[in-house]
């Protein structure tokens, strides 16, 4: 359904994606992992076009230089040079790293933000949704985005992505710098909204441990290049996966 | 009395010159500096479309509301989408293209003291001992209205609320699917427009002159760096601060000091508090 080939991003003359190719088939849950600066984020963003926009604003204030190559097929189309806001339309969604929520804005304006591509009886119908997922949210819709605690703010923050109608959403660090227990909870709730709503979701994190039980599929990044992959019982039997990205999480 | 009366109006004027200027900002973060001309644009399209043509007041308002929404979306698509980003060229298209409109005006002949428009009412009341015209009533009736009416609109319909977004942080906007360029060529209509409604609303207080287009330009920065740029609680209530502070030296030192007071507030603002009255969340981030 999404899949990339040969995916390069050069910041300047430093490769920070190497000749990555990835695939998401429909309703799977794909998991993307790797340490700090292994490329998770230059990812995220060629996949839902971000790059496009960061490579623009780079060059209208004279920053870096960007480059891309390779090829993003979705739905067997080739979205290389699809404006983010299209592929979003077309429904890849991107949750960024940090959440990034409208801090001046309620919750509830938050997820009406992110209703923008809905039609009307969508978006009321994934309100409702968002806030049977994600009960803790009932309480907090008046609350300004930002003054929520971190994992409210990520609850919001994958609510206003599911508002905008994703057929695969993508999840950057979604649990970062959030308790075990938040974690178990989100990744509990993750499942269900694919279960649910039967879309795909690609989520990348530095630790595998809280996320492995969902996946489907995955791939293992280190220095901008997938080292390894494999379906989640291939990986989990591997050994060196096993010291790398078990013992110390 | 006579103070707080005229405050409020000064206050209220500022808002509305200030206003479109602080939307355009706030959203797509190009400073226009167009915006005094198209603030006279709507002056004189009015006026020719009034007192030349011939249409009825009312009508030649509205059209040349639409006049200037339009040019406020054909000044974005075909100049400042290629420079937006690039901070010192948004600023000298924009004010290039002001300049254009301004001495035009000049040179084709809109020049002296015969270009007026009517005032909507005639007649004036008396608030307390001091004598107001209904005029500046109606002005400041609608300048309030104006403002609920953009606060509905922003919170309450989806276009509003994807402005909010974009005005938030653009990214995380188009990761929604809000298209920047689209919205940022809407904000430029909108604030064109509610450079017209202020132009419609002051101008029949005086004469349409040229120059005004380059004073309500300074009056706008003025609101909008004191309130926090991108803030527009913030260019209202600044517009509040200099307006009083202005009826103040009127009413103490002399008229000749009002622009004086606008620039010393400018230059106050950004020695004491660079990121303006409410641009707090701002100056956290920076830190950040
Ligand atoms: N805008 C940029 N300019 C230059 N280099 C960048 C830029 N963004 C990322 N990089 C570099 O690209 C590499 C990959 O960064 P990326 O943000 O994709 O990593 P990540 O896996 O998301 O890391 P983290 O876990 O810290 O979020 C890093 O070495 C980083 O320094
Ligand atoms: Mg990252």
């Amino acid at each position: 359904m999404l899949e990339a080939h040969d995916l390069m991003v050069f910041y300047e003359n430093m490769i920070a994606l190497n000749n990555i190719s990835i695939k998401c088939d429909e309703s799977q849950i794909v998991g993307i992992f790797g340490a700090n600066s292994a490329g998770k984020s230059t990812l995220m963003y060629s996949l839902s076009g971000i790059m496009l926009d960061i490579r623009k604003k780079e060059l209208m204030a004279g920053g870096e230089r960007i480059t891309l190559r390779g090829e993003v097929i979705f739905q067997s189309q080739n979205i290389m040079n699809l404006k983010p806001s299209l592929r979003a339309k077309a429904g890849i969604v991107l949750c960024p790293e940090r959440r990034r929520l409208f801090k001046e804005s309620s919750v509830l304006e938050n997820l009406r933000i992110g209703g923008y591509l809905a039609t009307k009886a969508q978006a009321k119908h994934t309100l409702e949704y968002v806030m049977e997922v994600y009960p803790a949210l009932q309480k907090l819709k008046n609350r300004l985005g930002g003054f929520l605690s971190g994992g409210e703010q990520q609850m919001v923050a994958i609510g206003r992505a599911l508002m905008a109608q994703p057929k695969v959403l993508l999840l950057d660090e979604p649990l970062l710098g959030l308790s075990p227990l938040m974690q178990a909870t989100l990744i509990k709730s993750t499942k269900a909204i694919q279960k649910e709503k039967k879309i795909s979701i690609i989520i990348a994190e530095q630790y595998a441990r809280p996320v492995f039980p969902i996946v489907d599929y995955a791939y293992i990044l280190e220095n901008g290049a997938a080292v390894m992959e494999g379906t989640r019982e291939e990986l989990m039997n591997n050994p060196d996966v096993k010291s790398a990205y078990f013992g110390v999480s | 009395m006579e103070i707080l009366v005229y405050g409020t109006i000064n206050s209220v004027s500022l808002a509305l010159m200030g206003l479109g200027f602080a939307m355009v900002y706030g959203i797509s973060r190009v400073p226009n500096f167009a915006h005094g001309a198209l603030y006279i644009v709507c002056g004189f399209v009015t006026w020719t479309l009034f007192h030349k043509i011939g249409l009825p007041y009312f009508i030649s308002i509205i059209l040349s509301l639409c006049v200037n929404g339009v040019l406020g979306i054909l000044m974005y698509r075909f100049v400042l989408i290629r420079v937006r980003g690039m901070n010192i060229s948004e600023i000298i298209a924009s004010y290039a293209i002001g300049l254009a409109i301004l001495e035009g005006f000049r040179f084709g002949g809109f020049r002296g003291m015969t270009y007026t428009l009517p005032v909507f009412m005639e007649g004036s009341l008396m608030i307390g001992s001091v004598p107001v015209d209904f005029h500046r009533l109606i002005m400041m009736v609608i300048g309030i209205l104006l403002v609920a009416g953009l606060w509905v609109f922003t919170h309450h319909t989806r276009i509003g609320l994807a402005l909010q977004g974009m005005a938030q942080d653009e990214r995380a906007a188009l990761m929604l699917g809000i298209d920047s360029d689209f919205m940022a060529m809407l904000a430029m209509g909108f604030g064109a427009v509610l450079a017209g409604v202020a132009a419609t609303l002051i101008l029949p207080l005086g004469n349409i002159v040229v120059e005004s287009g380059y004073h309500v330009l300074i009056m706008s920065i003025a609101v909008c760096i004191v309130g926090g740029l991108g803030s527009w609680t913030g260019a209202f209530f600044a517009a509040f601060i200099i307006g009083y502070a202005q009826i103040l030296t009127v009413v103490f030192i002399g008229s000749h000091f009002q622009m004086v007071v606008a620039l010393l507030a400018i230059i106050l603002t950004l020695i004491l508090k660079p990121s303006g009255l409410f641009g707090q969340q701002k100056e956290l981030e920076e830190r950040v």
